[in-house]
């Protein structure tokens, strides 16, 4: 029992910290420019076919350096040519163009890489177990995984809060016009903020895609969930990108290594139900079978009862 | 409305007398195709253009709908409940009604970003129940039932797909009718009031959440009430019918087509299902073209193709639209030819080992004067427009002025 | 009795007191002015009245029944209509719905969805007189986002009385008008506001000292006076407010 504890936390946390690291550009994004970037998962799974390319060439490292700045410049020459002219348009052409952007990322991505799935492995340097729990082996990629998403973290977690870059950068979010009445150039700071928010995305492809494999429909895989995660948190707010990422995925790590339902519930109230019957489907529900619906459930239900989100305090 | 008795005349004809037109076997199942989707796309726009309300969500009504529809002929065909199905749409708009009622009574407190997101996130969690209630939802094989176990309606027992026009065709007039009747009452003007203004639509009097709710459930409706035509039609349905692709598609239709107008989402549904049916019998990429003309529409075109068309209202009053006509001729030739090379090129690239058959020309990958060809007559499309662009740009300028010599009234 | 009375209202912002115990009663058929250097707080009380915000503490009574805190809607239909310093009307609808919907409350459709507004006479045609009222209609058919400035806060107008409230709150009718644009738009002011009730908050000195029964002067977030025009004039308080320090011979 204890084992299957550890293991799904452990689990859980990859999970969470990669949600964040895909949820903290987003943020980063919505706050900056009121946009929801409808095609930030697209930009995921870029990360990780760029990385796949250039890994058959130059190895994992050369794709961890370099996939992520393709994907940034990409992002970057999106926001100047396609985003910054829609923004006139209005919140639902905005909308309405990221997420046709998602779809066509999407096409153009079977289109290069072709519709099956890629054999993008991990580096040797880590194929060898970290330790082992009674009995069970816990990866050292994932090991190497989570290192990488806290040092991330870190880096922009000073850069924010430190540095000068940081400083205007939180000042635009919050008013940009007086940003750039003090000779920021706004439009640069936002297209770079777009370029790191989806460079970001990038970096987690390239991390994320040997475990969680790499296949044009990842994009959709997480896609929605980035965005429960999101709305849950507060949109606008990091911290609470931080705890919704972390809760998601270990609620849905724990929903399914807990292999209990709702049989095993109404057992322990000495009830029954008839397998035949039409709501049987209802009865013999368990927690693994529900676990994808969990965190759309908890975005309906923080929607309905909180909707600025957990932490969030921009009210639309 | 006396004025509009000879368009809906003019609609009525014309869906009577278009299979006649295309009566191929494709045809008809294209025409098919359209009434079904020209009710949803409809039924959509009364969210997203009247409503103002944009959501990721609207297929759960289509699908639900079409999901009870299919239980619903298969009830007939095991004569439990007996009706003809030519009302089995009537089943799919009360259901889409139902659910509309339901979800919409919470999800209309609130407006832009946060109801979109509530619809996505509703959405995702009925297509991801979907799996679990398998005998609902038939898991992931979906359900199927027969159309043809009905009573006869008059002798018909829609075996075959013209007689199953008619039904769709005689829906989609009702439909559109009510649909736009209801923009036309104090509801439905009201929903433009709360799209344009909600603030000041609460100062006159009104709860804009009410008001969004009834639109929302009259969408709701015939977005059923579509679904309930897609359940005759295909005798099939799955989980997919519900997903978010679907409402994607749906959204993609009443943009392209043009959300400030009525019509503007039959002309996206008619344009989209052409090219769902046509292109991708002759290209395997007609999703990465309609990809790109989606970004296009919305970066170029924010009003739609029916916008585009309005557009042309000044020019038309001034009576100086035919001086538009030659600056176009000139721009749409070398569009034309740009078009035409960059398709070849997308397709060559996809061709692999396989040759391409490009206006009679056998065009190989291997082959250097392929991408030649295909990358001069690209780059020249390419010149043509830039050149012509100016004496479009000045016609148009020219098209567009109000003299008092036209007998233009300052507008 | 009152129409309008404020008891004690007090309105904070977080830890920032913007109202501060204002107490106020509005006669029937009383023209009343509200007057007072920017930032004082004139919009956020008429919010207050209106229903756009909660009152933190306090009671605001219309007609003898408490107010505060309810929705706009509903105090739209107890019969408080109100214009705004930003022209706030339906930019895509034609200057003709604007009124129309402006109508369709109080003409009692509700949230109809089985009548046909095309084909309701008796909304069709009040809907025009509002429209001649306000000298807008050649434009009748025109978006009303298309219209002029003055034009459209002559529409914002009509949208705030089509519904024959009685009590007609207006929040700087004539900003940003030229002087003739003004003098017509003060004319209209007083023939659509026979007979009712207004509250009008304005900075020209001059419409006011015209139009205004009795003026109250609000300055960070109190009133400091309430009187008939004359004795604002004189007032030192008043002067102080506006000018600083009280001339010698005031």
């Amino acid at each position: 029992m204890a084992e299957v504890f550890v293991f799904a936390t452990l689990n859980g946390l990859v999970t969470g910290l990669l949600l964040f690291m895909l949820a903290s550009g987003l943020t980063l994004i919505f706050s900056m420019m009121g946009v929801l970037n409808f095609a930030h998962a697209s930009f995921y799974m870029l990360g990780a076919y760029f990385a796949y390319t250039l890994s058959t060439y130059i190895g994992f490292w050369g794709g961890l350096l370099i996939a992520p700045l393709i994907v940034g410049g990409i992002g970057a020459a999106i926001e100047r040519y396609g985003l910054r002219r829609v923004h006139q348009s209005g919140h639902v052409a905005e909308l309405v163009f990221t997420f046709g952007l998602a779809f066509l990322i999407e096409e153009a991505v079977q289109f290069f890489w072709g519709r099956d799935t890629k054999n993008y492995q991990s580096p040797e340097l880590f194929d060898f177990a970290l330790f082992s729990l009674f009995g069970q082996e816990f990866s050292a990629y994932r090991g190497f995984m989570i290192a990488i998403a806290c040092l991330i973290f870190a880096a922009l977690y000073f850069i924010l809060t430190r540095s000068r870059v940081g400083i205007i950068i939180q000042a635009s979010i919050s008013h940009p016009q007086t940003v750039a009445n003090l000779g920021h150039n706004v439009p640069l700071i936002f297209m770079c903020v777009f370029g790191v928010g989806t460079a970001l995305a990038g970096v987690a492809g390239v991390i994320a895609g040997p475990v969680l494999t790499t296949f044009p429909g990842m994009a959709t895989v997480l896609g929605s969930i980035v965005f429960v995660v999101v709305v849950i948190g507060g949109l606008g707010s990091l911290p609470g990108a931080l705890i919704a990422s972390l809760l998601v995925g270990l609620l849905q790590s724990y929903a399914i290594a807990a292999d209990v339902g709702v049989p095993e519930l109404l057992n322990q109230f000495g009830v029954s139900f008839d397998s035949s019957h039409p709501l049987d489907d209802l009865w013999t529900l368990n927690l693994p079978q529900v676990a994808p619906v969990l965190p759309y459930l908890l975005l309906v239900l923080v929607l309905i009862f909180k909707p600025t989100g957990l932490m969030g305090n921009r009210e639309e | 409305m006396k004025k509009q008795f000879p368009i809906w005349l003019g609609f009525a004809l014309a869906l009577i007398l278009l299979p006649q037109i295309f009566d191929t076997v494709l045809g008809i199942s294209i025409l098919n195709q359209m009434t079904i989707w020209i009710i949803f796309a409809l039924s959509y726009n009364m969210l997203l253009g009247q409503g103002g309300m944009l959501s990721f969500g609207h297929a759960v009504y289509f699908g639900l709908g079409g999901f009870m529809s299919v239980h619903a002929l298969n009830l007939i065909a095991d004569e439990i409940i007996v009706f003809s199905i030519t009302l089995i749409p009537l089943v799919g708009g009360a259901v889409g009604l139902l659910a509309a009622f339901f979800i919409g009574s919470f999800s209309t407190r609130k407006s832009g970003t946060v109801f979109a997101m509530i619809s996505l996130g509703i959405g995702e969690l009925i297509v991801a129940s979907s799996l679990i209630f398998a005998d609902f939802f038939g898991g992931e094989a979906g359900v199927s039932g027969d159309r043809t176990y009905g009573p006869p309606f008059f002798g018909i027992e829609f075996l075959q797909d013209a007689e199953v026009y008619y039904l769709g065709a005689f829906w989609l007039f009702v439909a559109t009718l009510f649909m736009y009747l209801f923009t036309q009452t104090p509801a439905g003007r009201m929903a433009n009031a709360v799209r344009d203004n909600p603030e000041r639509a609460e100062f006159i009097g009104y709860s804009t959440r009410r008001v969004r709710f009834i639109s929302f459930c009259a969408a709701g409706l015939f977005a059923g009430v579509a679904g309930g035509l897609f359940a005759i039609n295909y005798e099939f349905i799955t989980e997919e019918n519900l997903n978010a692709l679907t409402s994607g598609r749906v959204l993609l239709m009443a943009y392209i087509g043009g959300l400030g107008f009525f019509i503007g989402p039959i002309v996206g549904a008619v344009i989209l299902t052409l090219m769902n049916s046509l292109l991708s019998n002759y290209s395997e990429m007609w999703m990465l073209y309609l990809g790109i003309m989606f970004l296009l529409t919305v970066l170029f075109l924010p009003r739609g193709f029916a916008g585009f068309i309005m557009m042309h209202q000044t020019a038309w009053q001034n009576r100086r639209l035919g001086t538009l006509i030659l600056p176009y001729l000139i721009t749409a030739i070398p569009a034309s030819l740009f078009l035409a090379g960059f398709v070849g090129l997308v397709e060559l690239s996809h061709k692999g080992d396989d040759t391409l058959s490009f206006f009679g020309l056998i065009l190989g990958t291997e082959s250097m004067l392929s991408w030649g060809i295909l990358l001069t007559l690209a780059g020249i499309g390419a010149l043509g427009v830039k050149l012509s662009r100016p004496r479009l740009d000045a016609a148009w300028v020219l098209a567009n002025t109000v003299t008092s010599d036209n007998g233009g009234d300052a507008q | 009795m009152s129409l309008l009375t404020l008891d004690a209202v007090c309105k904070s912002f977080g830890s920032t007191r913007i109202i501060n115990d204002v107490s106020l009663d509005i006669e029937a058929g009383e023209k009343h002015a509200i007057i007072g250097p920017n930032g004082a707080g004139k919009s956020t009380l008429f919010h207050l009245i209106s229903g756009r915000y909660n009152v933190s503490s306090g009671a605001i009574g219309f007609q003898g029944k408490s107010i505060h805190n309810l929705p706009p809607y509903e105090i739209a239909r107890r019969g408080i209509a109100r214009s705004f310093q930003v022209t706030n009307i339906f930019p895509r609808m034609s200057v003709f719905e604007n009124i129309r919907c402006a109508l369709l409350w109080s003409e009692g459709y509700r949230y109809s969805f089985w009548q046909l507004v095309g084909r309701q006479k008796k909304l069709n045609e009040k809907s025009f007189g509002i429209l001649e009222q306000i000298g807008l209609s050649d434009k009748a058919q025109l978006p009303s986002g298309e219209l002029a400035y003055a034009q459209q806060r002559a529409l914002e107008l009509g949208v705030a009385i089509a519904s024959g409230a009685e009590l007609i709150m207006l929040d700087e009718p004539v900003a940003g008008m030229s002087n003739s644009e003004a003098e017509n738009a003060v004319a209209l002011i007083r023939r659509i506001t026979e007979g009712k009730t207004l509250i009008m908050v304005e900075h020209d000195m001059n419409i006011v000292f015209d139009i205004a029964d009795r003026i109250s002067v609000l300055v960070y977030g109190e009133i400091i006076a309430t009187d008939t025009p004359e004795n604002i004039r004189g007032n030192k308080r008043v002067q102080e407010a506006y000018l600083g320090e009280v001339p010698c011979d005031a």
